[in-house]
């Protein structure tokens, strides 16, 4: 049977799919496991009520409540009742890692491929028009997120790539990719650069940069694309070898 | 250089202009008044000035058909007693940014330990007149820190006593001011656009010039840099670019239009 039969059907029913109702709690509960496991909330950090979280996501209260549920049951949120009471984030560096080893398990080869395939989409595509838009003021901030890149640390190699990528979006002059790339940094960041723990990945990053920088400079946008896109191959790859290592242990087995 | 420019193009410079000099003349308003507030204050702080501020800008943001969709004070980081760095910023009803609606202030983070704290100071909003002591013109850019949508924001410093306290300004949608500007372009009949003082395009009846691109001419750099320099002074001069584009400053707006042959 040719691909395209039922086509029509198929993009038709995505149209009147229902927006909200069902798996909206777990989008909730997705966004913020993916913020406190990123480290963008942070240990000790309280959260809005769920009246407030409600209101800021624009779902129902319920919703919201269900979400924090979820959460205290991961162990990522502890609620204190009281004056001084709240929601508030119980996360450590190390409970950050068996999170983020379980998702990697988890998830398929496919999966990973394909996240990290969507993100090279996005941000391939944001270095080659970032390489033609690009001002002498823009290459000069591009250049500045890149001397303060603190590569000492996992998360420091992860915060530079994520802010420059931000910033190439932005040079792009597209909000839509802007907003895609936000979107991503949450979904796929974390999981796609686990491979900043180690030194020789980070280094890796910050030539990755130089050559994005060099190529914006001379207006090359075949030459930014690649480089973005190479980069984000070598962290796919480290990132498929370090499951079938985890897969390998015996914590695996265990569960 | 001087050259000889048609009474058509220099007219549609002047109705750009003046479509947007109104935007202009409601930021010196409101700088000259917020100055005055802020002198009358022995001991400035957030509590007692974000009133004036949300009392000067609410109407304007909430007026039908206004062209601005954000508006409001920053401070200079130390400036206000209570309130180390500070943005005073509302967005109009209009503004799509959160999901709150109707008139409301945006919710920075003011707090230099949070990891989304940007320091404001290092962009260009704040940098360039901060140097320059006088009115910029920012964009087209992506505000990916306030208003999330493609941008110009305009901001003039606030100064008591000689020392800059902050600066005032407000935001416009890059897509209102198209709707506005375009027509007018239009009227030409030449392929005609309008860049910023970067080169960088506003709006152009040629679909070939996007929006957000750099206008790559021989030459047009130079005929810009007087708008880059002497921004908000007195409208520079004409120039033929050696390809034969024609380049018009739109009075002091440090926008030019763009005649390509």
């Amino acid at each position: 049977m040719p691909q395209a039969t039922g086509r029509a059907d198929a993009t038709h029913a995505v149209v009147f799919s229902p927006l909200d109702g069902a798996g909206r709690a777990e989008l909730v509960e997705q966004r913020l496991t993916d913020a406190i496991v990123a480290g963008v909330l942070r240990d000790g950090e309280r959260l809005p009520s769920e009246s407030e979280l409600a209101k800021r996501l624009g779902v129902a209260v319920v919703t919201a409540r269900e979400a924090l549920v979820a959460l205290r049951d991961k162990g990522l949120v502890l609620t204190r009742r009281g004056r001084d009471g709240g929601s508030f984030v119980t996360h450590d560096r190390d409970a950050a890692a068996r999170m983020l080893d379980a998702r990697v398990r988890a998830l398929s080869r496919i999966e990973l491929r394909d996240l990290s395939l969507h993100y090279a989409a996005i941000a391939g595509m944001a270095a080659e028009v970032a390489a033609d838009r690009a001002s002498d003021d823009d290459l000069t901030s591009l250049a500045d997120i890149d001397a303060r890149a603190d590569l000492t640390s996992a998360g420091g190699a992860r915060r530079a790539i994520g802010r420059f990528q931000l910033e190439i979006a932005a040079v792009s002059q597209s909000p839509r990719l802007v907003h895609e790339e936000l979107r991503l940094q949450a979904e796929a960041g974390p999981l796609l650069w686990l491979c900043m723990r180690e030194q020789a990945y980070r280094d890796r990053s910050r030539q990755a940069r130089l050559e994005v920088i060099e190529a914006i400079r001379a207006v090359d946008a075949t030459g930014a694309r690649r480089a973005t896109t190479d980069h984000i191959a070598t962290a796919v790859e480290w990132l498929i070898d370090e499951k079938a290592r985890l897969e390998a242990s015996p914590l695996a087995v265990a569960e | 250089m001087t050259v000889t420019v048609d009474v058509a193009a220099l007219r549609i410079a002047e109705r750009i202009a003046s479509t947007i000099d109104p935007v202009f003349a409601m930021i010196d308003d409101w700088r000259t008044r917020l100055e005055a507030s802020l002198a009358a204050m022995p001991e400035p702080s957030a509590a007692s000035f974000d009133p004036v501020v949300a009392e000067l800008v609410g109407e304007p943001l909430e007026r039908a058909g206004s062209l601005i969709t954000g508006a409001g004070f920053v401070a200079a980081p130390g400036y206000l007693a209570d309130a180390p760095w500070h943005l005073e910023w509302w967005l109009s009803g209009a503004n799509t940014f959160g999901t709150g609606a109707g008139l409301r202030r945006l919710d920075a983070v003011s707090d230099p330990d949070s990891e989304q704290f940007r320091d404001y100071t290092g962009l260009e909003w704040w940098r360039v007149p901060a140097r320059t002591g006088t009115r910029h013109l920012t964009g087209p850019y992506v505000d990916y820190l306030c208003t999330d949508d493609y941008t110009v924001t305009i901001t003039v410093p606030v100064a008591v006593g000689g020392t800059m306290v902050g600066l005032v300004g407000t935001d416009l949608y890059v897509a209102s001011l198209e709707r506005e500007l375009l027509p007018v372009l239009r009227e030409s009949g030449h392929p005609c656009t309008l860049v910023n003082a970067s080169g960088r395009i506003v709006t152009s009846t040629d679909p070939r010039r996007a929006t957000g691109a750099l206008l790559r001419l021989d030459g047009l750099a130079e005929a810009l840099a007087p708008l880059r320099e002497r921004e908000g002074a007195a409208s520079a001069e004409s120039a033929e670019l050696p390809g034969g584009a024609i380049v018009v400053p739109c009075g002091d707006t440090s926008l030019a239009l763009v005649f390509e042959a």
